[in-house]
């Protein structure tokens, strides 16, 4: 039973959205904190609460990873991200030594109920691997521990997770921003992450910061004007596709209010971690882009959906939030201009698939995170039905950089049609690892070579990079010196997507990135459409047959046949996103599955088809009929 | 936007309204893309793929799905290129992965849309070598409906149906990407009404009939396009038959009626068609305190008419009488009247919530209308206990077209839920509050026209400030009835009844005519076929046709068609018959002795004849048993609450030696008619004189009825014709299979004005005791629930009463104890529930359950009845 502390805390997170239903994430958020997990009797007393079905509260709860709906997690709960990058930075290992320190396995419990260990996908902690997040089952801290590349690291940061302290603080460990760089002329985004304090809005006004919004909203420019800059600087999206932010704005229909802004902050693309350092170390630069674009489009509410993953970043986002409204610069009267602008920072709860834009905001209104059809587009129906405009963090941080300095300031960076400067997300296997702030047009080689400092001794040669973030097309070391930006990385069969570069060396088997790569998009899929839900885990239980000496000749073209029909087919983009790297994969570096397969130790043990059985009553074998439900909804599902 | 769009189909060109969806739009063009999630009544969601098609445009062709994409002019599609075929192709082998395959021991196997595609457009051969994905297969999730999560192909229409028209969400997605399944919240069974339809629509076998399951293959079914009797709103459904068993009902298309729905009730109770205790002869009882046994049909003919004859000759024809019920067929409706009008000379004719019930004649103008009400006003009348398709429409003009509900209803209904207002009523109270809105409205209006401001007109000072208090809480009602531009008025039985009823009925009246939308108010009967009944003239007052009995024009119509005219003195009805104002009745398909005192009554009766399909307790005090056909087994016409006359063809052999009602009774009126000499005061003519015949009653000289022909129900139908004047064009073979709806042009209606009504406010029930509430609960114990299958029976509860829970604490009661509840009427016990719905003060029994509690405790008396609930 929840008490009523706990009720009255859900009343009031329902209270900060225009349609209630909304704070569904965020109140079961609440009554895992307070139960530990969240088993049937809790989600009804959930739905009570929002007057829904339980059923509506189940479906929610089972579709994001962040809810524990089938046991309860130990005292501290560990989760490895082992993604592709994680993976090239020693995610194996860490998994093993974790596994032997805790003495358990995968998805088990200590007999103290104190550990609990289970895996991720990516965590935006790319440049920092091997890495782990650990919740604290009391308070429903989030903590990220990075860098765990030695054993005395991991026995450090088990000490003081198990003595009680490790979550005195939601900042990484260890404390502090992590390794960034670039040109120190192009360095805006990232310029203050140094600084200490550099998340208050003391540090951030001290740099100038809120100047702009002031000016602009307190008569200094139309919004129109606001529109016309930001359009003319073609700040393309940084979330991935590349549109330009401006058009994007253009196309809200004429008339139709309320209008929202929503922050896509559901930074999940692996390899992609830029967002969450603008969201940790420098929120206030998010929220004064947000103050403008909010005044170009006339919203007077906007929302920050932040992955679920990321509490640090949304705690640092709900504490400038605060800071800014007892400024006045958000609120009522922001400025004294009279126009009103509330903020809400909304957490996701772990799903991939709703940083596309209308499985986001299906998701913000309360709802499994399934896209939804397009048209209409979110510009002209998005949250509740109203216009809404979906822009990156680093797209609306660009903002006020823009509004500064104006537009042809702006444009003097990059290339033509791909302006300004850009943060790119290096990580795998070069020596330095990191966040660069570039200015679009930078070429690969410079990225890896000058700035990451080429790749580890471990890692041999370069033998492939994935150019912007995994789903996108790998490119081979003769295509080194494509500039990094929208034009060129397509004109190489590939995408700059979200700028995340990851660097694989010689050492690495391609077809285990290929196999990683299905199983992100096989656990990420939201099952909506049949190409992806059906497809994607067909295609990494070949690839792991071939990993693993099962492969068949007909394989490659099954594999190349599958991803045909997916990417395209599916419902949202995620299908292409999953069989982009595959198919390029294959492409480039067919010899490796070649020699997988030619070396197959023996053909695929093939299963025996499921026998059927006739309704005589007797239990499956499969699941257990015989139990009562709510036993059914506990069991343990297979997870791989 | 132009109303019309055209655009290419392969080379075809079809002109369809914009806004058309293109899977649509090529079905009109006679070109058939595969879908499995799209579904003609729910909304796109563009999830399955199936439908992926080339849309050809300046830049090249483009996939999309033609579920989701709307037609625009121009537009150009081709369905079967190489790539579409390619896809379709791959996109079936992603489906049938993970399916079991199982369509030996499937239910759907032969009737199953994913069978059917793969043999069009699938690949013929797998490439798929790796372990199926293992699910729950086959369990409950409800006690209707099986569930089977590895045939599931996430279509997601049983989601979408239970969400977009039941308002029920309650099947979901859980979990995502492959291992999403489609489930119920645990411990939480699917209880809406209309559940079934998602087993209609599911294109797979994933969702079962628990009732019907392995009973058939799809392929051995004989099909009859039949309606069915449960409820007045006559949903479309087809019987399946095979090897003279009724297997299953399905749902029938008919977008003037139900769509493609059925409601539950009128899905799986069916096995009472096949229930071994079906009366399979006639049965006859030699002497009191004999048993009842079995006799040819000759016998049982024979001894009606002898015994009817005797008495009729002994105490005249006004001790003859007939009690019928409102769920039988337009032709044995009529033909039950005709019998006691042309052959005994009695208007003694009625039927449960017949002519104690003040019902406006021509129903409901249409069922289509409540989607175009901006107000649905409801009184006494729950659609979602009494007709569940009703409350389909209803809910989905509440959620799509922004209608507003008024419930006036002494219980806070299911359909209050939605937006508008629900005004607590006691029972009987309705006219008090009705009156007062209307008087309200027709001041207001008087003086909208007169140009001054609306003021109530003074009625006497006392009056006046009675109704300016009432108009606080009627206030929200008044505001809807006077903002609305298409309102509707639909009341029932619960609020209709006895004298309390005909003036909430005449305030209802007045106050549709008062917003200028008299002709917007309907009665809904209890059964079926109520308004046939009504039509057929089954009532002690009024003729075929809605013509009063003392209508001497009508009369001598009649008796041109008859041979002999109708009695003019109005007959007696139902509560007067039962009650023991006749001595020999005859029952038709109705159960006067479900309660004690009913029973007691009859017991005083010289002769009780019973047509029944089972040995109801009315049929066994009867003295002669006759077995009818259900609707199933027999030819006949319903009409329903919008007045559509449909058919119901036989779908099924008979149960033994039973006969359509209507048979019965003309076998009947054959032998009274030979059983009759003319006292001509010479010889009798020879009329035709079969064997049993031993004895000829004398009647007095005069007009002879004509002989009763009717070798089929159409020909029965086709008399139907010429007494019903607005039955005269509807033939059989004129009703087709979407049946026709009758002109109410041709039906001469009284002046639509206002009448006064004199009204005085019901009083509460005295303190410590309880207003007694009664209605219709879907799943109750009518007449043919203890005869359906196990799953359906299941589902009635058992005896209750439930008070609102502030009373229930008040008066230190606890839920689920047995209770004795008294009224002036008798006394009974049950079990207590606590239920917010029920009002404050009030006692709910819903009607029907088994033992007649509510019956027994006075309900149906059109009269407020205060109840005692004390502990057992």
């Amino acid at each position: 039973m929840l008490s009523e502390q706990a009720k009255s805390e859900i009343r009031a997170l329902q209270a900060r959205y225009p349609v209630p239903r909304s704070a569904l994430g965020s109140a079961l958020y609440v009554a895992q904190r307070e139960i530990g997990w969240l088993p049937p009797p809790v989600l009804a007393e959930v739905a009570a609460l929002f007057g829904l079905d339980a059923t509506e509260v189940g479906e929610f709860a089972s579709f994001y990873h962040m809810y524990n709906t089938h046991r309860e997690p130990g005292q501290y709960h560990i989760e490895i991200c082992d993604n592709v990058p994680c993976m090239l930075g020693g995610a194996a290992r860490l998994g093993d030594l974790l596994q032997e320190r805790l003495g358990i396995g995968f998805g088990e419990t200590t007999p103290d109920g104190k550990f609990s260990l289970g895996h991720v996908e990516c965590l935006g902690a790319c440049a920092t691997a091997p890495m782990f997040m650990c919740t604290e089952k009391a308070t429903a801290k989030i903590r990220y521990f990075e860098e765990l590349d030695t054993p005395e690291k991991l026995d450090e940061v088990l000490a003081l997770i198990g003595a009680g302290q490790g979550f005195d603080t939601c900042e990484r460990w260890p404390v502090g921003p992590g390794r960034h760089g670039g040109s120190p002329e192009t360095n805006f985004l990232l310029a203050r992450v140094d600084k200490p304090d550099s998340h208050r809005i003391e540090t951030y006004i001290a740099d100038g910061g809120y100047e702009t919004a002031k000016a602009v909203t307190t008569g200094g420019k139309t919004p129109q004007q606001v529109s016309d800059e930001v359009k003319a600087a073609n700040i393309r999206g940084r979330g991935g596709a590349g549109f330009p932010a401006g058009t994007k704005w253009g196309f809200l229909p004429a008339g139709k209010y309320p209008r929202y802004l929503v922050v896509n902050a559901d930074e999940s693309e692996p390899g992609t971690f830029k967002d969450r350092m603008i969201m940790e170390y420098d929120p206030h630069q998010l929220l004064e882009g947000m103050i403008l674009a909010c005044y170009a489009i006339g919203a007077e509410r906007a929302f920050i959906y932040v992955r679920g993953e990321y509490y640090f970043a949304a705690e640092r986002l709900a504490g400038a939030v605060v800071e800014a409204e007892a400024k006045g610069f958000l609120g009522e009267n922001i400025f004294g201009s009279g126009k009103a602008l509330k903020v809400v920072v909304h957490r996701g709860a772990g799903a991939y698939e709703c940083g596309e834009e209308t499985a986001l905001l299906t998701s913000l209104e309360g709802y499994r995170g399934h896209p939804r059809l397009k048209p209409p587009f979110p510009a002209v129906e998005g949250l509740y039905a109203k216009p809404t405009i979906v822009n990156n963090v680093e797209t609306i941080a660009n903002v006020p950089h823009v509004l500064r300095r104006g537009a042809d300031w702006y444009k003097q960076w990059g290339t033509p049609q791909s302006t300004g400067f850009r943060v790119f997300c290096l990580s795998g296997q070069v020596k330095q690892p990191g966040l660069y702030e570039l200015p679009h047009g930078v070429t690969l080689r410079e990225l890896i070579y000058t700035y990451g400092g080429g790749l580890t001794e471990e890692a041999g040669e370069l033998k492939a990079v994935i150019p912007g973030g995994l789903s996108v097309q790998l490119l081979d070391p003769s295509q080194l010196d494509t500039p990094l930006d929208y034009e060129n990385v397509a004109a190489q069969g590939s995408s700059l997507g979200s700028a995340a570069v990851i660097v694989i060396g010689a050492n690495q088997s391609l077809v285990e990135i290929a196999r990683r790569t299905l199983a992100f998009y096989r656990e990420e899929s939201c099952g909506k459409c049949t190409p992806c839900r059906e497809g994607t885990p067909w295609l990494e239980a070949i690839l792991e047959r071939i990993e693993h000496g099962e492969g068949r000749v007909a394989d490659i073209a099954l594999l190349n046949y599958l991803a045909d029909m997916i990417g395209g087919k599916s419902f949202c983009p995620f299908g292409y996103a999953a069989v982009w790297g595959l198919q390029s994969n294959l492409a480039k570096f067919r010899p490796e599955f070649d020699a997988a397969i030619a070396g197959a130790t023996g053909l695929p043990v093939i299963p025996v088809r499921p026998t059927y059985r006739p309704d005589t009553g007797v239990p499956s074998g499969v699941t257990s009929p015989s139990l009562p439900l709510e036993e059914k909804f506990n069991a343990p599902t297979h997870r791989r | 936007m132009p109303d019309l769009v055209t655009l290419t189909v392969d080379d075809v060109k079809v002109t369809v309204p914009a806004g058309t969806l293109v899977v649509d739009a090529a079905k009109a063009a006679g070109i058939e893309i595969p879908i499995f999630c799209s579904h003609p009544k729910l909304d796109p969601l563009g999830a399955c793929r199936m439908c992926l098609v080339e849309f050809v445009g300046p830049r090249g062709s483009k996939l999309d799905t033609a579920c989701t994409v709307r037609v625009s002019e121009g537009m150009t599609v081709r369905t079967s290129t190489e790539q579409v075929k390619a896809v379709r192709e791959a996109n079936l082998g992603f489906i049938l992965i993970n399916h079991p395959l199982d369509c030996p021991i499937c239910d759907k196997g032969g009737e199953c849309p994913l069978q059917d595609q793969t043999m069009a457009y699938g690949a013929g051969v797998s490439q798929f070598v790796e372990a199926k994905r293992q699910k729950q297969k086959h369990y409950p999730i409800s006690d209707l409906i099986l569930l089977d999560q590895e045939r599931c192909i996430l279509c997601w229409r049983c989601i979408r149906y239970l969400d977009e028209w039941e308002d029920k969400p309650q099947i979901g997605l859980f979990e995502r990407g492959g291992e999403t399944v489609i489930d119920t919240f645990p411990g939480q069974p699917v209880d809406a009404a209309t559940s079934g339809n998602i087993i209609d629509i599911c294109p797979v076998g994933a969702l079962t009939n628990r009732v019907s399951r392995f009973r058939f293959r799809p392929w051995e079914l004989k099909k009859t396009p039949s309606v069915c009797t449960l409820c007045p709103v006559g949903c479309n459904l087809r019987l399946d038959e095979r090897v003279h068993e009724l297997r299953r009902i399905v749902a029938r298309e008919n977008l003037a009626v139900n769509d493609e729905w059925l409601c539950d009730k009128g899905r799986f109770l069916h096995q009472y068609v096949d229930h071994p205790e079906r009366l399979r002869t006639p049965l006859v009882r030699d002497a009191a305190g004999e048993a009842l046994r079995p006799a040819t049909w000759d016998e049982a003919l024979h001894r009606v008419i002898e015994k009817l004859g005797d008495i009729a000759d002994t105490n005249g024809a006004n001790a003859l009488g007939g009690i019928a019920s409102a769920r039988v067929s337009n032709e044995a409706a009529y033909l039950f009247q005709k019998f006691f009008r042309a052959l005994v000379g009695a208007n003694n004719i009625d039927f449960a919530d017949g002519s104690a019930v003040k019902a406006q004649p021509t129903g409901l103008s249409a069922i289509a209308d409540i989607a175009k009400s901006d107000l649905i006003v409801l009184v006494g009348f729950d659609p979602s206990e009494a007709a569940p398709v009703l409350d389909l429409h209803i809910k989905r003009a509440a959620r799509r077209a922004g209608a507003k509900l008024l419930v006036i209803n002494p219980r806070r209904i299911a359909l209050a839920k939605y937006p508008g207002a629900y005004l607590p009523v006691l029972p009987g109270g309705e006219a008090w509050d009705l009156n007062g809105l209307a008087t309200a409205l027709q001041a207001a209006r008087a003086a909208n026209q007169a140009g001054s401001k609306p003021a109530p007109a003074p009625t006497g000072k006392a009056k006046l400030e009675t109704k300016v208090a009432v108009m606080a809480e009627l206030r929200p009602a008044y505001d809807l009835l006077a903002a609305a531009k298409a309102p509707l008025f639909i009341y029932g039985p619960d609020a209709a009844r006895g004298q309390l009823g005909k003036l909430a009925v005449t305030a209802l009246s007045n106050l549709a005519v008062a917003l200028g939308f008299g002709d917007r108010l309907a009665y809904v009967g209890a059964e079926a076929n109520s308004q046939g009944a009504r039509d057929m003239g089954l009532l002690s007052d009024t003729l075929p046709g809605h013509q009063p009995v003392t209508d001497a024009a009508v009369r001598e119509r009649l008796g041109k068609l008859w041979g002999v005219q109708p009695p003019a003195e109005p007959g007696q009805s139902y509560a007067a018959m039962a009650a023991g104002g006749v001595k020999a009745l005859y029952v038709m398909g109705a159960n006067p002795a479900a309660t004690v005192a009913g029973a007691e009554a009859l017991h005083k009766l010289d002769f009780l004849v019973v047509q029944d399909l089972f040995l109801t307790e009315t049929a066994q005090l009867a003295d002669v048993v006759l077995p009818a056909t259900s609707f199933a087994e027999a030819d006949g016409t319903y009409t329903n609450l919008e007045r559509r006359v449909q058919r119901g063809p036989q779908g099924i052999k008979p149960a033994g030696e039973s006969q359509a009602d209507w048979a019965i009774l003309a076998a009947l009126a054959e032998k009274w008619l030979a059983s009759q000499t003319v006292d001509t005061g010479e010889v009798s003519k020879a009329i035709e004189q079969p064997d049993w015949k031993k004895k000829r009653r004398k009647i007095k000289a005069g007009p002879a009825p004509k002989p009763w022909n009717y070798p089929t129900a159409q020909a029965v139908l086709d008399e139907i014709g010429k007494a019903v004047p607005p039955y005269a064009s509807l033939r059989w073979d004129a009703l087709g299979e979407a049946g026709v709806q009758w002109s109410t042009s041709a039906l001469v209606r009284a002046p639509r004005r206002v009448e006064p009504v004199d009204v005085a406010p019901i009083a509460a029930a005295p303190a410590g005791s309880f207003t007694l509430v009664s209605g219709p609960l879907l799943w109750d114990n009518g007449p043919l629930m203890p005869y359906g299958a196990e799953q359906v029976r299941k589902l009635t509860p058992t005896p209750f009463v439930a008070l609102n829970p502030a009373d229930l604490t008040m008066a230190a009661l606890a839920e689920g104890r047995q209770v004795t509840v008294t009224s002036a009427y008798g006394n009974v016990t049950l079990t207590l529930k606590a239920d917010a719905s029920v009002q404050p003060g009030t006692a709910w029994v819903p009607a029907n359950l088994a033992g007649a509690p509510a019956e027994t405790l006075g309900a149906v008396r059109g009269e407020p009845v205060s109840v005692a609930v004390k502990l057992v």
